[in-house]
């Protein structure tokens, strides 16, 4: 590999990591949400550096779109949306953080020290077109069940959200008769 | 850029998203540590079609499913937090320890 | 196969092909609204308008909001600009001549236009005041309605050339445009265009009803940044436009640049003209319009233009 791309892929893998982590540190769900999609298109820059050229440019495609879309969940849901107070959330945070230690540790043992085999790098130029033929070819029963999936997907996300459902208002009858919130338990 | 390189960045998105999936409350950050895992994941797979595998088009092929797995687990996420809130008035994950009365 | 321009000549490049196109874009836009308020202005007066504006904003004292995200603030203006940037570099401008003819082009071009989205949607966000924020509501909201329609005529443009590469597209044009091949694309494509540069009928997060709506803080440089990066947008959409549905640099006699400036001036005036006669629709009424009509209109073009493929 030349100098430059070696640059590329080191700076793609700081703004990946790094903005995966700032993801947890940030004070607002906005922030947290832009820190995620930048970690993605630090990932899909690596993706575009080692020949993945399609997959690398529809993941920055899909991920603005979902984060914005969580954004505005998290402005929703959140009581400090606007970042104006310093947010820390979490629970069992030793224990998470040991487990987060330990999957590093150990996928990068196994990243170190498994030999893997090595094949000549694939052709850019070809790899898009040998995705297409794969996916109306060889693999065209996955992607049509992948296709399958994202349908009943949209149907029983519409069905779980929906407000009013086929029996009355969703709220109804999913709640419990008698069943307090219990606030102080939070 | 070699393949042991991009699998220790790979850990290490992983890694962030275990300790995120497990550490947050609130019930979009724990969706936004599972789609670090995700992340994690198609790197690795990113890495091994380049490298291990001379271009193998199933590699991408696999890719593209962890990518329709991501949109699955946001949508159906989304749809969950949704619903929960509405029933339970609950927005992170203390809210909800008791599954019945 | 055309051979790229070295890197470092393609930042040149670039400004020297926007830098022009944005301001006669904005001189264009204030003619035309001149001329739609009945108000006569002498040929002087219209050139140097955008100058004018421009200074004036640049002696602009500084914005004070309460307490904004200040770099995303800083941030998303600069975006929207390199985002327009990216977006016109995608374009070839001859046979030989491109700046950034990627294999996925189209691709590229589409992710560019999705990241509008956020750039929007931050710089409304970013502000901390009311106004601004749901302006970047109601962009989030018209963008996830014309970005379907958007993607998916620019995919059937992409299957007569078998290619996702811009030159490809242009060069499958040669024997007849896509204008004409698929005469559903192109009013998709104005209106999706008309929707990513929220321009006119479509003009909802910067609207004057929310005072501005993501600019109502805003003001001084990065208010200056930002209303160029506008213009930007729109020149690096027609552009798309021009090189997708009208043939690029396809045509008889003078140089392609020259061709493809020419259409894509004809786009921008048509964009620009729409922009000031037609009224505004109401955002609800696009949502409903643009998933139940445009969507299928655009899978219809999809399907058409690959039944005349095969």
């Amino acid at each position: 590999m030349t100098e430059p791309l070696d640059a590329l892929f080191w700076l793609s893998s700081t703004v990946a990591v790094f903005s995966a982590w700032r993801v947890f540190r940030a004070d607002s769900m906005v922030r947290a949400a832009y820190w995620l999609m930048g970690s993605f298109v630090g990932v899909a820059g690596i993706l575009v550096l080692v020949g993945a050229e399609f997959l690398g440019l529809v993941l920055i495609l899909m991920m603005a779109g979902e984060m914005t879309i969580m954004a505005v969940f998290m402005v929703m849901f959140m009581m400090n949306p606007a970042g104006l107070n310093p947010m820390n959330m979490v629970h069992q945070h030793r224990t998470s953080l040991l487990a987060g230690v330990l999957s590093f540790v150990g996928l990068g043992a196994i990243a170190l020290l498994a030999s893997f085999p090595q094949a000549p790098p694939p052709d850019p130029a070809a790899a898009t077109s040998d995705l297409g033929h794969e996916l109306l070819g060889g693999s065209m029963l996955v992607f049509q069940t992948a296709g399958v999936a994202l349908l009943s997907t949209m149907i029983g996300s519409i069905a779980l959200a929906a407000q009013r459902g086929r029996y009355g208002s969703a709220a109804e009858g999913s709640e419990e008769p008698g069943a307090p919130i219990d606030e102080e338990d939070a | 850029m070699t393949l042991p390189a991009l699998l220790v960045v790979s850990a290490a998105l992983f890694g962030i998203g275990v300790y995120g999936a497990l550490s947050q409350q609130s019930f979009v950050m724990i969706m936004m540590g599972l789609e670090l895992m995700i992340n994690g994941a198609i790197l690795a797979a990113g890495a091994f079609w380049a490298f291990s595998s001379g271009g193998e088009p199933k590699g991408q092929m696999l890719v593209v499913v962890f990518m329709t797995v991501m949109a699955v687990e946001a949508a159906i996420g989304f749809a969950l937090v949704i619903n929960i809130y509405r029933v339970r008035k609950a927005d992170i994950t203390e809210k909800l320890k008791k599954l019945k009365t | 196969m055309t051979t790229p321009l070295p890197l470092w000549l393609a930042p040149a490049v670039v400004a020297s092909v926007l830098a022009p196109a944005v301001y006669l874009t904005w001189v264009l836009d204030r003619w035309v609204g001149a001329r739609v308020a009945g108000r006569r202005t002498s040929l002087g007066q219209t050139l140097a308008s955008p100058l004018a504006e421009a200074a004036q904003l640049m002696l602009q004292s500084s914005p004070r909001a309460e307490r904004p995200d200040r770099v995303t603030w800083l941030l998303a203006p600069a975006s929207l600009s390199g985002l327009a940037v990216v977006a016109v570099a995608t374009v070839p401008l001859g046979p030989m001549l491109h700046i950034a003819d990627a294999p996925g082009g189209i691709v590229l071009f589409g992710a560019a236009i999705a990241l509008v989205m956020v750039a929007v949607f931050l710089h409304g966000w970013s502000a901390n005041s009311l106004f601004p924020l749901m302006g970047g509501y109601r962009f989030i909201a018209l963008a996830l309605s014309f970005e379907m329609p958007l993607a998916l005529v620019l995919i059937a443009a992409a299957l007569p050339a078998e290619s996702l590469r811009f030159s490809d597209i242009v060069q499958s044009q040669v024997d007849v445009w896509n204008v004409v091949r698929q005469p559903l694309g192109l009013p998709l494509y104005l209106i999706a265009t008309l929707g990513a540069s929220f321009w006119g009928p479509l003009a909802f997060p910067d609207a004057p009803d929310l005072a501005g709506g993501t600019t109502a803080e805003s003001s001084g440089a990065a208010l200056l940044v930002w209303t160029a990066a506008r213009y930007a947008l729109l020149v690096a959409l027609c552009a798309v436009g021009a090189a997708v549905f009208l043939g690029g640099w396809l045509g008889p006699g003078l140089p392609g640049p020259i061709w493809l400036a020419f259409k894509t001036a004809g786009l921008v005036a048509t964009v620009v003209v729409i922009g000031h006669h037609v009224a505004r629709v109401r955002l609800e009424d696009f949502v409903v319009v643009a998933w139940t009509v445009l969507i299928p209109l655009a899978l219809v073009d999809v399907f058409l233009s690959g039944l005349l493929v095969l």
